[in-house]
């Protein structure tokens, strides 16, 4: 036989195939009247800047995360089915186009090697992946019902529509090759095995009846499925893919806007249309895969903030009626997941931003409703209160503390930047550092480092003044801004231009906040600018310990600036033993619990994060556990107290470690 | 009902005992050594007078003496939603005491239309002389009632006032206009402003007064002519000791412990 002669007949053992043209017609009104509808109601979202330019990095993030599914591929059971089922149906996309070009286009591109190759044996293949996919999607949906997924009819509907789909075409296929004994039909194995099953069964006349009844019913779910694909979750495709593109590709430390005071009518979110387009398109693009909401720490301690739920139910009011009809008290309250108790439980760990698949925002959007709480009605939690007015008053939300910002810094001569012209570098220490006693221990630690190693550096003491993180992220952006230009003000009067700082949440408003402010500063963890003092041989290991190190990595050092390395690599340096690891770490690290002004917020002790992630800490054989951030300290030193029991275990922060095992060239 | 509150401005209260330090005259604190916040219970006396206008209508005016900075004090007055506010400057650099205080608010109430209620704050966290509410009454010629933590209008003239004691409380029905010095309870925690309140509060009028257009004597704040000078202010040491306790059974332990704090109860 001739391969270049291979090919098929096109609508074999059908009449009337014109009609299928008919239906096409309103299967894709339908349809394209399901996604008019959408786009519509994200038009009603403000503008938005970044979110469309920089093509072709946005053009290599869909690639890697929609095409590739490298993110969906992080978790592996449902990564792998997604794929499978995404990939398979993609190819089946293709296969169906190719049939459309060379029949009803007249491009003979159906033939020979390409038929025998990709349209019969790849296609064939890459359809019973998917139709395994979707078993296996089925497994888990009806099976195992891991709680993080929507039990909903439309999902299980989606699932055994697309079986089905699946399924009658491969007997299509099948029945197809027996009965017309296709000479190529061992190419496509899956439906040259379900055709010769099929005629041990059945007369090679009944199997043509079949084929032509079942080739209508197919056409018709697979254009049903069109048609109602875009009311339901499986628009994603498309919107999963546009958000993907039109993802926030800075850091996610970044990702919260700004206000302009001077013009802004609302102040925050408590309607649709105070969101930005882009707010609106995420709704749209959620899967339901539930994988915020399972990397929630808060909703993992019992509590009932689910990320999941927040973008469900924003969806669903945005789908009423486009929209158009939403509650008239406004989203906050308006349903379960809206309700504002929840919305400030959320410790703005961004877990849920960094475990989502397409790129979804959630943190973005409760740091916006609850800027409506605080801004427009000044109701939320009262230690919350307490720390926003002592930042108002004291510039430090330690409301009661008896530390000085200077506390820290006694005996050690260190020189005010007012008076360290020559100064390389600021060391800023932030108020969860200099006024909470435990963590001056941390930061005397760094100043001897520096000192160690014949650093200049100068300090602050009286004159820092809050980042405004804490502010940020309760929801008062007002606050927030007039602390940050307070602080700009001052840094650039004394010309600073570099900042070392031990605390990942000023580091993160330095790094990522202050430059939306017009305010851009070379900024270091003290982890990475140790790690260079280390590299550039300034700081040398003499003492090397023997301490079994386990590291916290802080969600804004980690997840929010993809540091996880430098402090890593500084930490092996002081022990001569190996580093343990969590089993949650790096970017996938489980929050301390202290972040998005929660460490000001008692807790009932049956759900604290830092419990939680105490518990996975002593599980391990660490004697010692690291952490790079003041809150962490704290968090993890009572979770830690709370639950070690007999277990010897330290909390040390990562100078402290770091400034017993080294000497340098100048002694303190 | 037309209510006034006197909001006094005062370095915090709550700065970190290693920072406050005294002013090199030694007569008072360093300005500089702390923020300046109002004084917490002038914010209670506020928060007092808006739920009563919540409750019953009404016009709040806020007045406060002192050097320019008291803006800030008055600003966030009117994000708390007072109507009106006025100031007294002081810019003589001489601290009054409690009866000059009361004298020169008086000549700016003397300014204002008729009021119906006169809130302060029962003492200042600064000085703590608590003087000032009944000063100036006297001035005024109005009854004054102390410690007052809640107050209800019971018609068109008079008001009840609860006034908290030692024991408890005891309710006082008095004649409007009155002058009373508020107390803090439960329900008068000062409430947090709107930010559009802030931004808002930003832009409306303060009206300001020096000592001459309230026709009263540039001298009145001079030391020479306060009735109560300060004379000399030091910054108490604290002084820690540590002590432990021997002893071979853990009750023989226990035994010395509380000698040593029925000793110590009995030295002081
Ligand atoms: S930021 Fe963290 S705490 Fe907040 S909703 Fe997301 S996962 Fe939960
Ligand atoms: S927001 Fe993202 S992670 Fe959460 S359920 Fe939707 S798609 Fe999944």
């Amino acid at each position: 036989m001739n391969t270049g002669e291979a090919t098929r007949e096109v609508f074999w053992n059908i009449s009337h195939g014109w009609i299928m043209y008919v239906l096409l017609l309103p299967t894709m009104a339908i349809a394209a009247y399901g996604i008019w509808r959408r786009f519509r109601s994200w038009r009603r979202g403000l503008p938005v800047a970044g979110r469309l330019d920089r093509p072709g990095e946005r053009l290599l993030h869909l690639w890697n995360h929609a095409l590739l599914q490298r993110h969906t591929m992080r978790e592996r059971y449902s990564g792998i089915f997604h794929a499978m089922i995404f990939w398979g149906f993609i190819t089946l996309t293709i296969a169906t186009t190719v049939v459309m070009l060379d029949h009803d286009f007249g491009l003979p591109i159906m033939r020979g090697r390409f038929y025998l190759y990709f349209q019969s044996f790849f296609v064939d293949l890459l359809g019973l992946l998917a139709l395994i996919g979707v078993a296996m999607a089925g497994f888990r949906r009806w099976k195992t019902k891991p709680v993080k997924l929507v039990y909903s009819d439309e999902a299980s509907w989606i699932l055994i529509l697309a079986a089905v789909i699946l399924a009658t075409g491969f007997f299509l296929e099948g029945w197809r090759i027996v009965v017309t004994a296709d000479p190529w039909g061992t190419w496509s194995p899956v439906g040259y095995a379900t055709g010769f099953l099929s005629a041990k069964f059945f007369s090679l006349d009944t199997l043509t009846a079949l084929h032509r009844w079942c080739w209508w019913f197919h056409l018709i779910l697979v254009f049903g499925f069109l048609a109602w694909a875009p009311f339901t979750k499986m628009l994603h495709p498309l919107t999963s893919a546009l958000n993907i593109y039109a993802a926030n590709l800075q850091p996610a430390g970044a990702s919260l806007k700004t206000v302009d005071f001077e013009k802004a009518e609302n102040f925050g979110v408590n309607r649709l249309d105070q969101f930005t387009w882009k707010d609106l398109l995420d709704l749209d693009a959620c899967t339901e895969c539930g994988r915020c909401t399972e990397a929630c720490p808060a909703h993992a301690v019992g509590k009932s903030l689910s990320p999941r739920d927040i973008i469900l139910d924003l969806r669903d009011t945005l789908h009423r009626k486009g929209g158009r009809n939403e509650p008239d008290t406004g989203l906050i309250g308006s349903t379960d997941a809206l309700r504002p108790e929840r919305l400030f439980e959320c410790t703005s760990c961004a877990a849920c931003v960094d475990a989502c698949p397409v790129s979804i925002e959630q943190l973005p959007k409760i740091v916006d409703m609850r800027r409506h709480k605080v801004m427009e009605e000044a109701d939320f939690p009262e230690t919350m209160q307490q720390a926003i007015s002592s930042l108002e008053k004291r510039k430090h939300p330690f409301a009661g503390t008896e530390s000085s910002r200077t506390d820290w810094m006694r005996e050690l001569n260190l020189p005010h930047a007012s008076e360290a012209q020559d100064a390389e570098v600021l060391v800023w220490a932030g108020c969860g550092t200099s006024l909470v006693k435990r963590n001056q221990k941390s930061i005397r630690s760094l100043a001897e480092l520096l000192k160690k190693a014949g650093v200049k550096f100068a300090v602050l003491g009286r004159d820092e003044k809050c980042s405004g993180d804490v502010a940020r992220r309760i929801g008062n952006e007002f606050l927030f801004e007039s602390l940050a230009k307070e602080n700009i003000e001052t840094l650039k009067k004394f010309n600073v231009r570099r900042v070392i700082t031990s605390c990942p949440h000023c580091f993160n408003t330095f790094r990522n906040e202050y430059p939306q402010l017009g305010a851009p500063f070379e900024t270091f963890h003290h982890s990475q600018f140790l790690g260079e003092l280390i590299k550039a041989g300034r700081l040398k290991i003499t003492a090397a310990s023997e301490r079994r190190i386990a590291f916290h990595d802080p969600c804004y050092l980690s997840r929010h600036n993809g540091v996880t390395e430098e402090p890593r690599a500084l930490l092996q340096n002081t022990s001569r033993n190996s580093m343990r690891e969590l089993p949650r770490n790096r970017r996938n690290s489980f929050c301390c619990g202290g972040g998005g002004g929660m460490s000001f917020v008692d807790e009932p002790p049956d759900k604290r994060v830092n419990r939680e992630r105490a518990e996975e800490i002593l599980a391990t054989d660490a004697d010692t556990l690291a952490v790079g951030c003041p809150f962490c300290t704290t968090m993890m030193e009572d979770g830690i107290n709370a639950a070690k029991g007999d277990r010897g275990i330290e909390v040390k922060e990562l100078a402290e470690l770091l400034n017993e095992a080294t000497s340098g060239p100048n002694p303190i | 009902m037309n209510i006034l509150v006197c909001l006094k401005q005062i370095l915090d209260p709550e700065v970190p005992a290693r920072d406050f330090s005294l002013a090199r005259s030694h007569l008072q604190a360093d300005p500089t050594c702390a923020d300046l916040v109002t004084n917490i219970f002038c914010e209670n006396a506020l928060e007092t007078a808006l739920q009563l206008r919540d409750r019953h209508g009404g016009r709040i005016s806020i007045l406060s003496l002192g050097p320019a900075s008291v803006e800030d004090t008055l600003r966030k007055g009117l994000a708390m939603q007072a109507d009106a506010a006025f100031m007294i400057l002081n810019d003589t650099g001489h601290l009054p005491d409690s009866a000059a205080t009361a004298k020169a608010l008086a000549a700016a109430i003397g300014k204002l239309d008729r009021l119906d209620l006169i809130l302060t704050g029962h003492e200042s966290g600064d000085w703590g002389a608590g003087q000032t509410g009944g000063l100036l009454a006297e001035e005024l010629g109005l009854p004054f009632i102390a410690f007052v933590d809640e107050i209800e209008e019971t018609g068109p003239d008079r008001l009840i006032l609860r006034q908290q004691n030692d024991s408890g409380w005891q309710k006082f029905s008095a004649p409007m206009p009155v002058v009373a010095s508020i107390t803090n309870s439960d329900h008068n925690l000062p409430r947090i402003p709107k930010i559009r309140d802030i931004i808002l509060a930003n832009r409306k009028p303060i009206t300001s007064w020096s000592l001459g257009d309230l026709e009263l004597s540039p001298d009145l704040f001079l030391p020479e002519h306060l009735l109560v000078r300060v004379t000399e202010l030091t910054i108490p040491q604290a002084k820690g000791d540590c002590a432990f306790i021997e002893g071979a059974t853990k009750e023989e332990k226990i035994g010395k412990l509380a000698e040593k704090i029925a000793a110590i109860a009995r030295s002081i």
